[in-house]
This record gives structure tokens, sequence and C-alpha cells, in this order.
């Protein structure tokens, strides 16, 4: 009895390895996504790897390199599912996904959340991320977890959250700024300074981007 | 060998027992860790809003529960039950009272609660959950604990425990590492960038404390960091294979092995990233629970004698009387 036991926990230490093993090799996850790919910063990406193929002797363009890579990357997801099907109600129950993407890659074009109420005929700037003037809800906005929200907002697979937090956030604002009339979000895009631009005083420049406004008066 | 032989081998590997001293200190860390998860969203009073649907306080229209908020449904009585529970699960857990179910409990809260909203977290959930599957499966409430106290009338208990829990701690710390390396394929990572990941990392405003631009002038010591960090990530496994290659009875790479302070060099590194790390961003739990991992390398004997230095630490600087 004591020797099958030994047996089975071996046997069952051996496929845990297996299944955490499995499920930990490299794969894109959740940045399976074509507007993903279309950001500045994947596409700059795509480049410097095409620059590089080029100098090794592959003729192709980035577009060309991007539909390859889309193409392996689908085949690969879906062969990783059916490896990891076995594996599913383990990895459920006993809490051992794996998915350690972390800071894969910088991210070049970064979009810093901006929050404003309107007073009057002004916009009055009430929070942006990590400024230490702009603090309005930062108890919850700058906790963790709400970072991770505010990271993929910017990302075109999340704009219908986005706009729901939004939404639950002007909820907030109407009840804070009684005098103002709109709600405005909107993330400023730019491009991250280079050492030698960031030595030399230069500010990022950039555009805003997913803008989304909200009447603070009810409708009649 | 032959394949029954190796079998043999595995199974005996697979047996070995040690004192559980060091299982007791990462219980210990761990149980703080749930408690410090959960209660960051209580304190910033967060729960409604990141985890129950728009007519309760939160954002969503709808909330897609994991699998055992899919039986009970998400209610702020439910949601509130599984903060409750995990914060009484975490606490059970850092004292060692109930045996393995806390454990369980605690892994259940954490990933029920943070599948509520899977946008809102990070690798730490799945950090934390890995981790407590591991305490389920062993026996870490043998010693350091009031399950401890209650059995026996002491705090301590030397009856050795399987030590395959600890040593599958290292095996999952450094497959986070040699999987989050194998995936920076960026440009940026490799010598073609400049080795300069870190320094534009720094630059995103969404995780760092304080601006960041400083780190511009210190460019050049960002790229040497990013080399080593990334040949520390990709080269995790050497760990494991020098720290087998001592068992080896002869060869060069266990010569080699014998004469390397390998933990050493390990912990120093790697610790140190992660202080690095918590210093310049706010990243949650994920440093902590990451450093918990660390004591997995501490033999049980060491794991004694760190315990007794930090209880000798706090009751010398108790107040007499």
């Amino acid at each position: 009895m004591e020797r099958l036991k030994a047996n089975l926990l071996a046997l069952f230490v051996a496929a845990h390895l297996l299944a955490i093993t499995l499920q930990a090799l490299p794969a894109p996850g959740g940045g399976m996504s074509r507007s993903t790919w279309k950001d500045p910063t994947v596409q700059a990406e795509f480049d410097a790897w095409r620059v590089r193929l080029n100098g090794w002797g592959w003729e192709g363009t980035t577009a060309e390199l991007e539909e390859r890579l889309w193409d392996f990357a689908r085949d690969f997801m879906d062969r990783r599912d059916q490896v990891l099907t076995p594996f599913r109600p383990y990895y459920l129950h006993a809490g051992t996904t794996q998915a350690w993407r972390m800071f894969v890659a910088p991210h070049r074009f970064p979009a810093r959340l901006e929050l404003e109420v309107k007073e009057g005929d002004d916009w009055r700037l009430v929070y942006k991320e990590r400024d230490a003037e702009a603090t309005w809800r930062a108890r919850w906005l700058d906790h963790d977890r709400v970072r991770s929200l505010i990271f993929r907002f910017s990302w075109r697979p999340y704009r219908k959250q986005y706009e729901l937090f939004v939404r639950r956030l002007a909820k907030e604002a109407a009840l804070d700024f009684p005098e103002a009339t709109s709600f405005r979000a909107r993330f400023y895009k730019y491009q991250t300074l280079t050492p030698e631009a960031a030595r030399a005083g230069e500010a990022p420049s950039g555009r805003y981007v997913e803008s989304i406004t909200v009447s603070l008066r009810s409708t009649p | 060998m032959s394949a029954p032989g190796r079998w043999a081998r595995w199974v005996s590997f697979v047996q070995e027992r040690e004192p559980a001293d060091t299982l007791a200190l990462l219980r210990i860390c761990l149980g703080l860790a749930v408690i410090g998860t959960i209660s960051t969203v209580v304190a910033h009073d967060l729960v409604a809003f990141l985890w129950l649907d728009a007519a309760n306080g939160g954002y969503r229209e709808t909330v897609t529960p994991g699998f055992l908020y899919g039986l009970i449904g998400v209610t702020p009585t439910t949601v509130w039950g599984g903060v409750i529970l995990g914060l009484v699960a975490g606490l059970f857990v850092t004292i060692g009272l109930g045996g393995r179910l806390p454990a369980f409990v605690a892994l259940k809260a954490i990933q029920e609660l943070t599948d509520l909203n899977g946008s809102a977290g990070g690798s730490y959930d799945a950090l934390l959950t890995n981790a407590l599957w591991l305490l389920v499966l062993s026996d870490a409430t043998r010693t350091l604990s009031m399950d401890c106290y209650h059995r026996s009338g002491r705090f301590r208990d030397d009856t050795p425990v399987l030590a395959i829990p600890r040593r599958l701690f290292l095996f999952q710390l450094v497959l986070v590492y040699w999987s989050t390396g194998a995936q920076k394929v960026s440009n940026y990572w490799t010598p073609f960038g400049g080795f300069s990941a870190l320094y534009y990392i720094l630059q995103q405003p969404t995780w760092h404390r304080a601006d960041m631009t400083w780190v511009a002038w210190i460019y050049p010591l960002t790229q040497v960091m990013t080399a080593a960090v990334w040949l520390f990530e990709l080269g995790a496994p050497l760990l494991l294979l020098g720290l087998w290659a001592r068992s080896w009875p002869e060869g060069r790479l266990a010569a080699l092995s014998r004469r390397l302070p390998l933990r050493g060099m390990f912990a120093l590194f790697g610790l140190g990233m992660h202080l690095g790390i918590e210093a310049l961003m706010n990243v949650g739990p994920f440093s902590f629970i990451s450093m918990s991992y660390y004591l997995a390398l501490l033999q049980p004997e060491e794991a004694r004698a760190a315990w007794a230095r930090l209880t000798r630490g706090v009751s010398s600087r108790a107040p007499a009387g």
C-alpha cells in the first residue's frame, strides 16, 4: 500500500510539472488581436525585426512579416489549446494558471489618462496619471489593480469597458463637482523620449485619443 | 539507466523528507500576501467598483464570474463573503491553523475574486494561487504553527515532511523567470535594440511611482541591467541544473556547481531585482509574493536559523516587563 501511494504521488508530481511547464511555454495569449498589432509600438517591433531579417537574407516587407507571424501565432495557439485541454480542469480547480508575460516589451507609445470637468466654458483637469496635483479619486485610480485596467483601456479591444469605466466615474464627478456640466476622459498618447532627447530637456509630444465626454446634467 | 530504474529514482526523490521550517516560513509569508492582496482592495474602497456590476457600485453592466461565483451568483453578499472568507483564510494560513484547508480556501477566494474582473490584476494573482496550491499539497503547518501547538504543546516540531513541495516552489520560481525571459522577444531586450528595454519601461507612466526622466542620466546602467535581467531570466533553469549536478559523482560541471554558491548568487541578483522594481514601480503585491518564493532556496536548517535570528531580533526590541 505504501509503495502504491509513493508511486501515485510521484506520478502526480510529474503530471503537475508537465501541466505547469506546458502552460508556461511562450505564447501570445491576449495579444492575439489585429487591432492591438496595429498599435505603433507593435508595428515598430515588426519593423525592427523586418530590418534584421532583411539583413540576414530574408526578403520581405513588414506587412508580410506581420501576416506570416499572425498565421503562425494562430496555428500555434490552436495547437496549444488542443495540448492544454486535458489539463484545463487542473488549472481551473488548482489555480495553477501560468501566464508570465511580464514586461515583454516596453510600450514606446504609452497613453496617459486625463480626466476633466467642464465648469462654465472651461475644462478643468482633475486627474492625470502620475500627476502630483490632478489627483481626484486617486485613491481608486492609483491602485495597482486600477492601473492595470487603465493600461488596458488605451488598447482598442477594451474600448467598451473603457466607456463603462468613464460613465461610472462620471457619476462620481457629478457628486464631487456639482457645478460641472460635463465630464471628459481621454488619453494623451505620445512616444517616450530617447535618453538623448530626455537629457536635452525635450518634452514628449503626442496627441489626444479615445476621448469620451459625458454630460453631467440629467437629460430632460 | 533503464526506464524502471529512472522511475524508481524519481519515486525515491519525491519521497525524500526534511524538517518543515522552510515550508513554515513560506506559509507565513504567503498568508500575509493573501491578507495584503485582499485588504488593499478593501482599504481603497474598490471592492464594489472592481468586482460588482453597475447596479451595485461597479462600472460594468454585467460581471462574468468564474467557476464558484457562476454557481452562487455575484451579489454584494457573496462578493463581500468572499472577501471576508479570504481575509480569515489568509490569517489562518499565516498562523498555521486548520491544516491545509485555509490555504485552499484562500486560493479559491483569490482566484474567484480576481476572476470577477480579469482586467484588473496581473501575474501576481497567478503567482499567489500557484503558491497556495503548493501549500495545499504540503504539510506546511507541521511546525511554527497553531496546529503544532495544539498537537504538541510546542510551536516547533522537527518531524520531517516531504521535501518535494519546497522543491516545487523552487521549480515554479525558475519556470516563471524562464517563461517571462523567453517571451521577451522585443527588439529592446536584445543587443539589436541596444538593451534599452528597462530604460523605456521605466518611462511608461502606468506602473512607475514618480517621474523617471532622471533615468536618462544613468542610461548605460539601465543597459547593463537590461542585459543582466534578460540573461538571469533565461538562464534561471541553470540553478536547477547546478543544484542537480551537485549530486553527480564526478565531472567538471559537478565540481563547478559544488564550488559556486549557486543559491546565494541567484538570491542576490533576484532579490536585488525585485527590491529595485519595488522601489521604482507600483506593481502591487508582485514583489512581496515573488520574494516569498525565494524562501524555498533555504535548507530547513537555514530557515530555522533565519527564524531564530528574526524572533531574537523582535524579542530584544520588545520593551522589558
